[in-house]
């Protein structure tokens, strides 16, 4: 287990320090200019010349991959050429939000998965089965920014239940102004997790040990939850890892359709303003979090299944 | 549209030899009383009902403006104080410093804090503020102005000489910023006694008083109150109507609190401003309607209707000093041709143009100055829309079969897009094959800076009530300070006239001198001034008061809740 998960981390930093390069190029291949962005249209040539200077920005490329990388091994992330502050502390006061909005949609996605899974499964090629399979094909196929935008008309406009966006005060107004967003974002998964859960309950209903258990007396719904989902479990929680690195990068549109000021329009801004630093850490963070979420549901699997350790 | 981006802030950098102040009827006299809120209102009402822009900007601005004016008329007792107004505008604050930006979100931030001698009112009038009016030498290069007596900061000490004298010195040198050319002819400013300051010009200034309404040459206590400056910037101490405890960068809201020791006795009425930052015009429009916050800007044209008929909420139109332009590059041999500019600006259908894009909120455009701007000339000879003449203009061209181009746009908004395809399908009547180009706004703007296009389409705000900084901008391509807007457009008898008009007193022949202007560049054509769009605000019904003037600024003093 040690073995496997040192590999692991191995291949997650390489992973990272990918993406930070393909960041890096990307970003100073586009057109734009950050010092003309931050001096705005009256800049003469002399101050916009000072500024770049100032920023390292005429040395060469490799230069100053150099000088980014070298202060990333330092532990520093820049300093935002647009807030003047340093990217870590614009990073460390959204984090927090990006963070619960994952946590609240994962949250969702499970609480609609297992139950329609469970019906599906068990009443295969029934109403409720084919109910729950249509359901998910139409789930998967809307857009989250249109679904989110439906969720805000109803519950928000007409019924006035919930906000409309924005980030709410407090701890019960920081819950309820994650409602929304966090079903909209769940959406964009559970389809995919019911899919798959039912496919594999279905494969477990028919395996020897589930008529064993039904022999022995057994309640239905004993065996459909002790038995049947928790030997299909296995794929699908590597599904929802993967779904949850999915959704960190979604985020970027879920939180600019209900106004939540988190990583992903702290990123979508900052390459709007040409704020190189501060997309260089914002990708770095959330790069590292998708990989850090697939190494725990890589390590959760093998936790799971012995068999995957030792392939 | 404003707000969403960096306003330009459409400005002259001064030079060569201007002129003396002028003493039209807006400006005011030495010693004039002060502005009473119910004049701010008259004003409001007559900015609203005279410069109208279009049938349905008047019926909804005049008649909002009408109905919080009665109510407000009744008597003084209407008011009714106290409550926190719910803002939500399109971008929030990187910096309070007046000296250091130009950018929408700062400016209209901290000019609820910090206030400059004169301002200008809903109807675009300069009004006296921290100053109660001036003396002028006859040379009129002496000014000699009177601060209002009773001012105090929001720290409780009072406005004295020194601290005009120091924050205009810091602004126009100190740490001097974008702005800080519109301070150019002024060589010396010093505390006569505790309440009047003299400014020494270098030479004659007809848009002086205006510079000086500028946000940037708002008032700081001297030596920034004993702080250090990034202490102080962080929470500015000033008189305006409103008090700031502390800013954050990057935060999504910021609270303003009401200012217990404003000069104007019983004002603000609001215990506090709440401004959300919403940037995505979706949920901007949708927060107001859900009743999660009471006032929204930059309302998406396409919106207005249905705003409107949601209950409990007006659309209020302001006019603006903006016109929208389609800039061509006359460093291009296409574009030096002053028939091609012409054929294209008789094919563009700027009717046609507004009615697909604007929804009846814009005005279609003529001259490069907007109808709300003074000096504005009807009688300008505006080349409108002919495909007959489009087509005679460039076979005397020396491009006659027409030429492919590339028209680059400010891909994330909306309005500019659906302009451009327009755009594109009406030039293709003249054999003119457009490409069109959008990029994200950084890119945009430096990409068209650095004369890298063909043709962009982009808008310039005058954000002064005296015209001169539209006209320099725009025509003195040395010293305009943007090469008459990145077009490189280059006639020295149009500038000897703005620098003729900037030396002029007497408005009937300052009024002639910009109708010239306006002629010349109608028919040398160096951008096609494509509409006239207003300010539009969303607002709920039980906010009275809140008036924007057309240079973009709104004071939120007189405002009230119901």
């Amino acid at each position: 287990m040690l073995r496997y998960a040192a590999r692991r981390v191995a291949a997650a930093v390489l992973v990272v320090f990918g993406v930070t390069l393909a960041t890096f190029l990307l970003m100073h291949l586009e057109p734009g200019d950050p010092a003309r962005a931050v001096l705005g249209l009256h800049a003469t040539a002399s101050a916009v010349a000072a500024l770049r200077r100032q920023w390292g920005l005429n040395s060469s490329l490799p230069v100053q991959l150099g000088h980014f990388l070298s202060q990333l091994v330092q532990g520093n992330l820049g300093k935002s050429y647009i807030y003047n502050v340093s990217a870590a502390s614009l990073i460390g006061g959204r984090i927090g939000q990006t963070a619960a909005l994952v946590a609240v949609a994962t949250v969702f996605a499970i609480i609609f998965t297992v139950p329609l899974s469970a019906l599906a499964a068990s009443r295969q090629n029934g109403v409720a089965d084919h109910a729950v399979r249509t359901l998910s094909v139409v789930g998967l196929a809307l857009p989250a920014f249109w679904f989110g935008i439906v969720l805000i008309e109803v519950f928000a406009v007409r019924l006035h239940l919930l906000p409309v966006g924005g980030e709410g005060s407090g701890f019960g107004g920081h819950l309820e102004s994650l409602v929304l967003p966090g079903l909209t974002a769940s959406f964009a998964m559970a389809p995919i997790l019911v899919r798959s859960l039912r496919v594999g309950m279905l494969e477990v209903m028919d395996a020897e040990f589930i008529a064993v258990a039904r022999a022995k007396g057994l309640g239905e719904l004993r065996v459909l939850f002790g038995h049947v989902a928790r030997n299909a479990l296995v794929p699908t929680v590597t599904l929802l890892g993967l779904n949850i690195a999915y959704l960190i990068g979604s985020t970027v549109i879920v939180e600019q359709v209900f106004n939540l000021n988190g990583l992903g329009s702290l990123l979508l801004s900052s390459i709007l303003n040409r704020d190189f630093p501060v997309v260089q850490a914002t990708t770095l963070v959330l790069g590292a979090g998708v990989v850090i979420i697939n190494l725990a549901t890589d390590l959760l699997a093998a936790r799971l299944d012995p068999r995957i350790r030792l392939r | 549209m404003v707000g969403r981006h960096r306003v330009v802030w459409a400005a002259p950098t001064i030079a060569v030899a201007q002129a003396p102040i002028m003493k039209g009827a807006v400006l005011p006299t030495p010693g004039q009383r002060l502005v009473t809120r119910r004049d701010l209102l008259k004003y409001g009402v007559a900015g609203s009902a005279v410069v109208l822009l279009g049938p349905l900007a008047a019926s909804s601005a005049s008649a909002s403006a009408r109905g919080r004016v009665s109510a407000a008329a009744r008597s003084s007792n209407a008011v009714q104080r106290g409550g926190t107004l719910r803002f939500a505008r399109s971008i929030g604050p990187t910096t309070l410093d007046p000296a250091n930006t130009i950018i929408a979100g700062d400016i209209y931030t901290l000019d609820k804090i910090l206030e400059p001698l004169y301002v200008t009112n809903p109807a675009g009038q300069l009004v006296p503020w921290l100053a109660t009016g001036y003396e002028v030498s006859t040379d009129h290069r002496t000014f000699t102005f009177s601060l209002r007596p009773g001012v105090k900061f929001s720290n409780g000490k009072p406005l004295v000489a020194e601290d005009v004298v120091f924050s205009i010195n810091r602004t126009r040198k100190d740490a001097a910023g974008p702005l800080s050319f519109l301070d150019y002819a002024i060589t010396d400013i010093a505390a006569k006694s505790t309440d009047s300051v003299v400014f020494q010009l270098s030479q004659p200034w007809a848009p002086f008083l205006s510079d000086l309404s500028v946000f940037a040459n708002a008032v700081l206590p001297a030596d920034f109150a004993g702080q250090s400056e990034k202490d102080f910037l962080t929470a500015p101490i000033g008189t305006g109507p409103f008090t700031l405890d502390g800013f954050t960068p990057d935060a999504n809201s910021l609270t303003l609190k009401a200012n217990p020791n404003y000069w104007q006795a019983g004002k603000p009425y609001l215990d506090a401003v709440e401004f959300l930052y919403v940037d995505n015009d979706n949920q901007r429009v949708l927060q107001i309607q859900g009743g999660q916050v009471d006032i929204i800007d930059t309302v998406p044209p396409a919106n207005v209707s249905s705003l409107k008929a949601s209950s409990g909420i007006s659309v209020d139109l302001f006019p603006a000093w903006q016109v929208d332009l389609l800039v061509m590059n006359e460093r291009l041999p296409q574009f030096a041709d002053r028939h091609v500019r012409r054929a294209i600006t008789y094919a563009i259908d700027r009717p046609a143009l507004v009615h697909a894009a604007s929804f009846g909120t814009a005005k279609p455009g003529g001259s490069f100055f907007p109808p709300s701007l003074e000096y504005y000339s009807a009688s300008t000879p505006v080349l409108d829309y002919s495909l007959s003449q489009a087509k005679a203009e460039l076979a005397q061209s020396k491009f006659p079969n027409g030429f492919s181009t590339k028209l680059l746009i400010d891909g994330g908004v909306q309005k500019w897009v659906t302009f451009a395809q327009i755009i594109k399908a009406q030039l293709q009547s003249i054999n003119i094959n457009v490409d069109i180009t959008p990029l994200d706004h950084s890119a945009f703007e430096s990409t068209f800076q650095k004369y890298d296009y063909d043709m962009f389409i982009d808008y310039a705000i005058n954000d002064i009530s005296d015209p001169d900084e539209m006209a320099s901008f725009e025509v003195d391509v040395k010293n305009g300070g943007s090469e008459s807007y990145w077009s490189d457009y280059d006639n020295p008898k149009a500038i000897t006239l703005v620098h003729e008009a900037e030396a002029e007193y007497d408005s009937t022949k300052r009024a002639a001198l910009y109708a010239q202007i306006q002629a010349i560049v109608a028919e040398d054509a160096p951008f096609v001034a494509l509409d006239y769009p207003p300010y539009i605000y969303a607002v709920s019904d039980h906010v009275n008061g809140f008036e924007v003037n057309p240079g973009g600024a709104y004071r939120l003093e007189d405002v009230w809740l119901t």
